[in-house]
């Protein structure tokens, strides 16, 4: 009714801005929580607390600024406050399964985010994915991390430097490291493109 | 026998061509990501002109992130993880 002043939107305003600036951000997000913590029920908690702290604070966030960036930055955050530590550690297990299921099983799903193409020309794709997958899967988090956000969501070095809280230096000397890791764990994939060493 | 032959030749050059390697080295990142100033690409394209082993090295990285970018599959979100967040919100109002 009031005025708008500075700041303050009403019930309405916010949460209309709310869902048209923050929820189209959610694939991206689901599947960065997917990668950090390499369970569906962990992802799925963290994006609801991730969605809850983005709109318990929602006031702070300016209208046009990165919405994505700043709920990676969030979402990475509570991975790193809350959650790393009640998990179990989730580095050595083979999700290329929950991922076939995943990819697979949404005939009935119209969700419109990863329909399932042509299942004849898919599955070489499905076998490349796979390898990356479970090499990606392999590496300790900071490394998936800077991948993730570097070669999946396309952060540039600022941004990245920005959710993660680091300066773009270590953003780079960090995704070099990450990439160095991933190439040996590809290496033999990489053989068999016809790439020695 | 083509040891002496290389031999023969004063080691400046070589040096220089080692240093703009490693450069060149150093820059795949910044390449291959879209970070490199106008000034570090025209250096390095250069480079990779007459350096067969850069050109390679810079095809690999390539590779590399390109099998990330393409063919990582993304996992799909549950169909009620919106409903759930929306609850969760007017719950806690
Ligand atoms: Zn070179």
């Amino acid at each position: 009714m009031s005025d708008q002043t500075g700041k303050q939107l009403s019930k309405e305003e916010k949460d209309a801005r709310f869902e048209a600036e923050l929820l189209p951000v959610l694939d991206p997000l689901y599947n960065f929580a997917y990668r950090l913590t390499l369970d569906e029920d962990d992802a799925n908690d963290l994006v609801q607390e991730t969605y809850l702290k983005a709109y318990r604070f929602f006031d702070y966030f300016e209208q046009g600024t990165n919405a994505k960036a700043w709920l990676f930055r969030i979402l990475k955050n509570s991975f790193i406050n809350e959650f790393r530590k009640k998990s179990k550690q989730p580095a050595k297990v083979d999700y290329s399964e929950v991922e076939g299921y995943y990819n697979t099983d949404d005939v009935e799903g119209e969700s419109g985010v990863a329909s399932t193409t042509d299942m004849r020309t898919e599955s070489v794709q499905d076998l490349i994915g796979d390898e990356v997958a479970s090499a990606l899967n392999a590496l300790p988090v900071d490394f998936r991390t800077v991948i993730i956000l570097c070669d999946l969501e396309g952060f540039t070095y600022e941004e990245m430097a920005k959710i993660l809280d680091i300066p773009i230096g270590t953003v780079r000397s960090r995704l070099h490291r990450a990439r160095n890791s991933l190439k040996e764990k590809l290496e033999k994939y990489a053989k068999s493109m016809g790439y020695n060493s | 026998m083509e040891s002496k032959f290389t031999e023969a030749y004063p080691k400046a050059p070589d040096e220089t061509r080692q240093a703009d390697c490693e450069k060149v080295s150093g820059m795949l990142d910044l390449m291959i990501d879209g970070e490199a100033s106008s000034e570090e690409q025209t250096f390095f394209n250069h480079h990779i002109e007459e350096c067969v082993s850069c050109f390679e090295n810079h095809q690999k990285q390539k590779l590399l992130k390109g099998l990330v970018t393409g063919h990582l599959k993304r996992v799909i979100v549950p169909k009620s993880l919106v409903q759930s967040i929306k609850a969760r919100i007017q719950e806690t109002l």
